[in-house]
């Protein structure tokens, strides 16, 4: 299918940016996509943000996003679907572009956590999970993958030091972005003596919670022949949420339909996608990811990626800019930033991340454990 | 947490109170409107007895605002004997001995409270069986 073109990209980097506010990050991104969709005017812009109203931030994103940005009498939306707001932004602009209701849409992906302090923001993180029962229960994300971690570890009999590999896959593809966060190759030594979040979950099996934002102008496809990189399949898929679910059946259902969903539409297969993004929010969430995906068998993940699988240069090359594991975790930008890092590759952009000959790239983001799943495939 | 948030969630949390479809006889915990197998209304009170199996286990070091006086305690998924699966925390184990495969039961403890003058919120968590 062809969804949309992608006219316009831009970044911010992803860090702590302390001068910069959540509408300021907002500006800087969508400034840079109007900017390189050179005069073209969007008639809506889609925020997606995950925490900013919950941080008390700004509410009603979209509106002082636009507003900002100069851009009067426009229909404007701000997501929310936790980590997957990035993308379901997408969803949202593609859902009014097919409608026919707009001919182009700014999307924007921003997040804001440096603000607040760490205790606070994994208490606002954790009310993506189950409000009561979950999060009233002292469980928040990074407890929920150490429960999912050690029933891997037990069930599929991984060595627990293998995971180290989906942490480096990422790492070392930071080590060449320079708007990733976490910009260093990480030994193995450093992963080893990591601080312990929940035993077996360590600091560094965490992607680190950062500020950024990143932007595309969607136009409507054009009927002229067009150099501007395609969204060729898109599916959102929400299955029942819940840590319980995740770690007894250790897998994401809604990743796999959702994947499988938009594969289909651009008439791809797995094994045909140059570049995936994926939503490495943890090392466990990374390699139950590349088995929904269909990249390696379920319980393999961590031997596909000890095995360089995943590695620029390598059988199926992922987190290519650092993932959200190094280039920096943008919660509710996440989305966004890696559709705008997949049209990177595909046009040849993506500089010293460049994956040689890159033709189509899947990417897709994670809301609330995985139960909600937004994948896109560019071309 | 506010009073009314507390109030409201007393039954499940004090004594395990989850629903069973008259429809479809699906158990969950905890309470609800509809049936999430079957998507009847017609659901009944049902108190889970609260005994259970852990089915995995965390130490957790770090915690979210609201739990770090606790640390380091042991997370756990437990698998009720009548078969939902329910996130708590573990008591009366240290942490480092608690296992997957450990049976335990409900018991009510303090499981947070919002500040120094916020309401103390009590509920579920589980120890193992046979302990004082």
């Amino acid at each position: 299918m062809h969804l949309a073109d992608i006219i316009g990209i831009g970044r911010t980097a992803a860090g702590e940016h302390w001068r910069r506010s959540l509408v300021d990050l907002c500006v800087e991104a969508g400034g840079a996509a109007l900017d390189e969709a050179r005069g073209t005017t969007p008639t809506a812009v889609i925020v997606g943000n995950a925490l900013g109203g919950v941080l008390g931030d700004q509410q009603n994103l979209a509106l002082y996003a636009a507003s900002r940005l100069g851009l009067e009498r426009v229909e404007t939306h701000t997501v929310a679907d936790d980590e997957a707001s990035g993308g379901s932004a997408v969803r949202v602009a593609l859902a009014l572009l097919a409608a026919g209701l707009h001919e182009r849409v700014l999307v924007i992906g921003a997040e804001k956590t440096t603000d607040a302090l760490p205790d606070g923001v994994e208490a606002a993180r954790a009310k993506g999970l189950d409000a009561v029962r979950e999060a009233g229960f002292g469980m928040g994300p990074s407890v929920g993958a150490a429960l999912a971690m050690r029933r891997y570890i037990d069930e599929h009999r991984v060595d627990r030091d293998l995971f180290y590999h989906l942490a480096a896959t990422a790492h070392a593809h930071a080590a060449l972005n320079p708007l990733a966060f976490l910009s260093w190759p990480l030994p193995e030594e450093q992963y080893r003596c990591s601080p312990v979040v929940a035993e077996p979950f360590t600091v560094c099996d965490g992607a680190p919670l950062c500020d950024g934002a990143a932007a595309v102008v969607l136009a409507r496809p054009s009927q002229r022949a067009s150099s501007a990189i395609r969204i060729a399949g898109s599916s959102a898929v929400s299955c029942r949420p819940g840590i319980a679910g995740l770690a007894v059946d250790l897998s994401l259902p809604a990743a796999e339909r959702s994947a499988a969903a938009a594969l289909s539409q651009a008439g791809l297969a797995a094994r045909d996608v140059s570049v995936f993004e994926l939503h490495d929010s943890s090392t466990l969430m990374a390699a139950l990811s590349v088995e929904a995906v269909g990249l390696a068998p379920r319980g393999k993940a961590l031997d596909f990626a000890a095995r360089g699988g995943l590695r620029i240069g390598g059988e199926r090359p992922a987190l290519t800019f650092g993932g959200l594991k190094a280039r920096g975790h943008v919660m509710g930008a996440a989305g966004v930033c890696q559709i705008a890092e997949g049209a990177l590759q595909l046009r040849g952009e993506a500089g010293t991340n460049q994956v040689a000959g890159a033709k189509s790239a899947l990417v897709q983001c994670l809301g609330s454990l995985g139960a909600t799943a937004v994948t896109h495939v560019l071309a | 947490m506010d009073i009314a948030r507390s109030w409201r969630q007393q039954d499940s949390n004090l004594r395990l109170v989850g629903s069973r479809c008259r429809v479809c006889e699906a158990l969950v915990f905890p309470q609800r409107l509809r049936c999430p197998s079957c998507g009847g209304a017609d659901l009944a009170d049902h108190a889970f007895q609260g005994g259970g199996t852990t089915v995995s286990v965390a130490t957790v070091r770090e915690a979210p605002r609201g739990f770090a006086g606790q640390v380091p305690y042991a997370a756990a998924l437990v698998r009720l004997d009548e078969g939902p699966v329910v996130a708590a925390m573990l008591a009366d184990v240290e942490p480092e001995e608690a296992c997957p495969g450990m049976r335990v039961s409900m018991i009510t403890r303090r499981i947070r409270q919002d500040g120094d003058d916020g309401p103390i919120v009590y509920g579920y968590k589980f120890a193992p069986e046979g302990s004082p």
